[in-house]
């Protein structure tokens, strides 16, 4: 390559890239470094931050003497943790499930899709939470059905009860699979049927075509639901807080992290120990964000180009 | 490269077009009426309400323009006010509830318009105590609310209970819940768990001015609470829970008790519960049951009840049109018209040329029956825990371990009261 | 004759399972319909699917909105929103993720670390410094603050998306397309855009979903009732002090699934097999 072809190259690309440019600095720079600013602040909103250096961290992890450590920022990041690593891969696998179901050219196939895209339709609505209230209560649906068909008795209340409702708050995740479902499904469409004709011509069965053929193909899509989803998790903040009345749920067995970030931020007006912790979440999911990136080369086809 | 080029502008086309698109519409009464911003909370029939009574205010008072910036809840509200607040572009009356003094920094001082646009001499002493913070008036009270508890009579009845009396004393009252107990379905309890409940911390309250040692006093910044006294609040309601006279703690939970849908008595699990006053109106209107109001147990020897101002206008310190919002102020709180159209949507009147035009609703006959009864049975409010949010929220926690069995009375009541001695010192 | 009494069998199965599930998910819109058309002060009284005491007045009181303004200003205001912001994600975001899947230039890889980073910080720190921003850019009680940053591209999330299916697309097409003497742009705009077309759909369809849904923004721009979207206006009917009107709520909850599914549906012919066969032989 020429220099001036070079030189064209990137200008042609930084062209491509203009707009996201000037949104990356005037929309989200500012506000970031301002947010990282107000970390190391004390931050009541109606008055000036104040500059109080590393309090906020170590309030956060250790504590000190004459600020005690917060011990429910630990419970969020612990009840966070529990919620991502379950739900995330539950619901990546009704989904692919799912979108493989809804891959075929059956006459009503549009209403069966937008079936199973309804409940992520009704997102985060307060209509959910009253919902989820009625079928996990103590005197709820799904206790009511537990009684009646199979004789169980002395049944918790789920949605009110700490040792269960974060599993209740779980499954609402996992239930609301719409969105990497319809991803798949896109991405399911994007495979050639040649494929699959050819493959079945050499005898392959169901199965083997699905691990030989849909799995690779569909990989980058899998890894970008993976990775999304995994971020998505750890922000999760609107079930929570509609399902728990903005409470963090039974002695805060429901408390995320975003939710304690919010009350701590909104709630108790501490803005800087809010900002803090917006600080911490993003160096973990970055790190490992990046171990997931960095570990997906080898198991990722991009098809024949790169 | 022409392609590029070509991208470019049509870019700068876009982004032009969508910039004309949208032209505010406060530009557009730059030079004209002075505009008010009026930011509150509430929904379907406050927000009419208001309407009305701006629609009347406008009417007499043309040059003047309010906004209506109508939030669904106070939680919504007040995070949009800060964040306005915070960008310097704050409304100009800004509805408050009891964290005026957080606000206390951004706020209007109204004494110098007391007697001339604000019509003070009209209004209940008391009122105009309560918004008065380190000698300032910095919020003009909507009206009164008081703590009571609600009992659904109609429930009582068809259960074959007596109806509870008004006034009790702590004796009466467990005696009675007993008698409740005895003859209300499986599956229902005579009270919810008060205690404590996810934003309120009101029976709390009580039950320390009840003893004479009150939450906090802000002269000396101290409180009366001991980790003793703390104990044996919670040995009392622990008293209950084992009794069955309130629900085990792992159903109580499921009801946050913030307003009707939340609430336990609304969903027939409970006979009595807590609110305040001016939550009647909304609470009688979610069920087909009719709700009536009675004392907490000991008032009437205690005078341990209180009257507290149901919300507050207040003026943000940086408003352009200061004489103009104090003036819709004087109009709110003490027009009499306005006072019909308003009812005690946001509390009992407290001004009397506004309570000469009566009450409006049969609900809000009730409140006023109630109050009549209670008011005698008052004296001053409580200074206010400060840090008050989190204090709640970290009590409801001990509360809900102690409630949980995680955690004794013992050890609860020594971490109330380090709560309330970090809260003050923080 | 064996193997085709199998395949029927198999797909009369498949399709029962599928309505089974599908129901399964439907419970709790039914449970929302029926509540549409029972009275506010039995919606919880009263549990069941098949209200007691049926009613239309849910849905006449709803559209009534505030009074002041009805729901049909909110949906207006709404769709104009949403549709403005699905536009200017498909464009911008498919723009910017060409450049990241298929250009070489320095300094690319710090600068899709940096546009991934974007994703992680959670929204509610940067609330009050992205307000201070559109202050000054006198942007306040507009819908500018909300639509503007989706024509630069601020939705990490589709950019990434539309990169990882730009990347499956073969090489091959765009070295063809370049040497029939082809530009970027146009290799952008007549080979790439077609062939991630479901993607490019997703977008839109996400975008216009989530935009609705983008409740705290429209809370905080939108000062006057005129300019105020559906979601605020439910939240309107909730009234964390006393009142609420549930019926009406739950009434406008319905109608506001609406142009939802009718965009759903319009947008499924998109979801074609076989786009990306006819390029390459092509």
């Amino acid at each position: 390559m020429t220099r001036k072809r070079l030189l064209q190259e990137n200008l042609t690309s930084y062209a491509f890239l203009t707009p996201w440019l000037i949104g990356f600095f005037a929309l989200t720079l500012y506000p970031m470094f301002y947010s990282l600013y107000l970390s190391f602040t004390q931050f009541n909103i109606r008055q000036p931050p104040q500059w109080v250096g590393l309090r906020n961290y170590i309030v956060m992890f250790t504590g000190s003497e004459q600020f005690p450590r917060d011990e429910r920022f630990f419970n969020s990041l612990l009840v966070t943790f529990k919620f991502v690593f379950t739900s995330v891969p539950l619901k990546l696998l009704f989904a692919l499930a799912v979108a493989m179901l809804m891959n075929k050219k059956l006459k009503l196939i549009g209403m069966y899709r937008a079936l199973y895209y309804i409940p992520t339709l009704l997102g985060g609505s307060v209509a959910i939470a009253v919902l989820w209230r009625r079928i996990f209560a103590g005197d709820g649906l799904l206790n009511l059905i537990l009684e009646r068909l199979f004789h169980l008795t002395d049944l918790p209340a789920w949605i009110s009860n700490p040792k269960y409702s974060l599993s209740t708050l779980i499954l609402l995740a996992v239930w609301q699979f719409g969105s990497p479902m319809i991803i798949f499904l896109a991405g399911l469409q994007q495979i050639p049927k040649e494929y699959y004709e050819a493959s079945s011509v050499d005898g392959a069965g169901k199965v083997r075509q699905f691990i030989w053929i849909t799995l690779p193909s569909l990989s980058p899509i899998i890894f970008f639901n993976l990775v999304m989803q995994m971020i998505s998790a750890f922000q999760s903040f609107t079930q929570a807080f509609i399902v728990s009345n903005g409470s963090g749920g039974p002695l805060d067995s429901t408390m995320f992290y975003s939710l304690y970030l919010y009350i701590k931020g909104f709630g108790f007006s501490e803005m800087g120990y809010a900002a803090a912790m917006a600080w911490v979440l993003l160096i973990i999911i970055a790190a490992i964000t990046a171990i997931f990136f960095k570990s997906s080369g080898s198991l990722i086809s991009y098809g024949s180009g790169e | 490269m022409k392609r590029i080029l070509l991208t470019m502008a049509i870019l700068m086309v876009t982004v032009t077009m969508v910039f004309a698109a949208g032209v505010p519409e406060t530009q557009k009464s730059a030079a004209g009426p002075t505009v008010i911003r009026w930011a509150y909370w509430g929904s379907g029939e406050r927000v009419t309400i208001s309407q009305q009574a701006i629609d009347l205010y406008q009417s007499r008072n043309p040059g003047v323009v309010i906004n209506p910036e109508v939030s669904g809840g106070a939680g919504d509200h007040f995070v949009k006010v800060d964040t306005q607040l915070a960008g310097g572009n704050g409304p100009d009356i800004i509805q408050m509830g009891g964290n005026i003094y957080d606000y206390a920094k951004v706020l209007l001082p109204l004494d110098a318009y007391a007697g001339s646009e604000l019509n003070t001499a009209v209004i209940d002493p008391s009122a105009i105590a309560s918004g008065t913070i380190e000698g300032k008036l910095l919020g003009v009270s909507t009206g009164v609310t008081m703590p009571a508890l609600v009992f659904n009579k109609s429930l009582i009845e068809r259960s074959g209970a007596p109806q509870p009396k008004l006034s009790m004393t702590y004796a009466e009252f467990r005696d009675y819940l007993v008698l409740l107990k005895s003859k209300l379905p499986k599956g229902v309890y005579p009270m919810q768990d008060i205690g404590v409940m996810s934003t309120n911390s009101t029976p709390f309250g009580y039950w320390a001015r009840f003893n004479g040692t009150p939450l906090y006093t802000a002269a000396t910044a101290s409180t009366g609470v001991s980790a003793e006294a703390a104990q044996k609040y919670l040995e009392l309601f622990q008293d209950y829970r084992a009794n069955g006279l309130i629900p085990p703690a792992e159903i109580a939970s499921g009801f946050a008790e913030s307003n009707a849908d939340s609430s336990a008595l609304i969903a027939g699990k409970a006979a009595i519960a807590f609110l305040y006053t001016n939550q009647l109106g909304g609470y009688q209107a979610a069920t087909t049951d009719e709700l009536r109001l009675m004392e907490f147990p000991g008032a009437a020897a205690t005078k341990a009840l209180w009257q507290a101002p149901s919300q507050f206008y207040t003026v943000n310190k940086d408003s352009k049109n200061a004489k103009e919002t104090i003036k819709f102020i004087n109009f709110l709180v003490n027009d009499p018209d306005a006072a019909k159209i308003l009812g005690s949507n946001r509390g009992a009147s407290a001004s009397s040329s506004a309570r000469a035009s009566g009450a409006s609703s049969p609900a809000d006959q009730r409140v006023l029956d109630y109050m009549q009864v209670a008011g005698p049975h008052s004296s001053l409010e409580t200074d206010h825990v400060p840090n008050d949010t989190e204090f709640n929220s970290t009590l409801f926690l001990i509360y809900q371990r102690v409630a949980f069995g995680q955690v004794t009375p013992v050890q609860g009541g020594k971490q109330i009261n380090e709560l309330l001695l970090r809260m003050i010192a923080k | 004759m064996q193997k085709k009494a199998k395949d029927r069998i198999y797909s009369v199965g498949i399709n029962l399972f599928i309505i089974a599930l599908g129901l399964g998910m439907l419970y709790p819109i039914l449970w929302l319909v029926a509540a549409s058309f029972k009275q506010s002060n039995t919606i919880f009284s009263d549990p069941g699917l098949f209200p007691k005491a049926f009613t239309l007045e849910n849905y006449h009181k709803g559209w009534a909105g505030i009074g002041i303004v009805g729901f049909g200003t909110f949906f207006r205001n709404s769709f104009t929103i949403c549709l403005l912001s699905a536009a200017a994600n498909a464009m911008f975001c498919s723009l910017t993720a060409y450049a990241f899947a298929r250009l070489k230039f320095i300094g690319k890889r710090v600068w899709f670390a940096l546009m991934m980073v974007t994703l992680m910080l959670p929204t509610h720190v940067t609330t009050i410094p992205r307000y201070i921003i559109f202050r000054s850019f006198g942007w306040v009680n507009t819908f500018l603050p909300i639509i503007v940053p989706k024509f630069f591209a601020t939705d990490a999330f589709f950019i990434f998306l539309l990169v990882q299916f730009i990347r499956g697309l073969p090489k091959d097409i765009d070295d063809s397309a370049l040497i029939d003497g082809c530009g970027r742009f146009g290799i952008y705009a007549k080979i790439i855009m077609p062939l991630t077309l479901p993607a490019i759909i997703t977008t839109v369809l996400f975008t216009f979903l989530w935009t609705w849904d983008d409740f705290f923004n429209q809370l905080l721009y939108l000062t006057s009732p005129n300019n105020y979207t559906v979601p605020m206006g439910l939240r309107l009917f909730l009234d964390s002090s006393g009142m609420s009107s549930w019926g009406p709520m739950f009434a406008m909850s319905v109608v506001s699934l609406i142009p939802a599914f009718v965009l759903f549906f319009s947008l499924q012919k998109y979801f074609v097999r076989g786009i990306a066969t006819t390029g390459i032989k092509g």
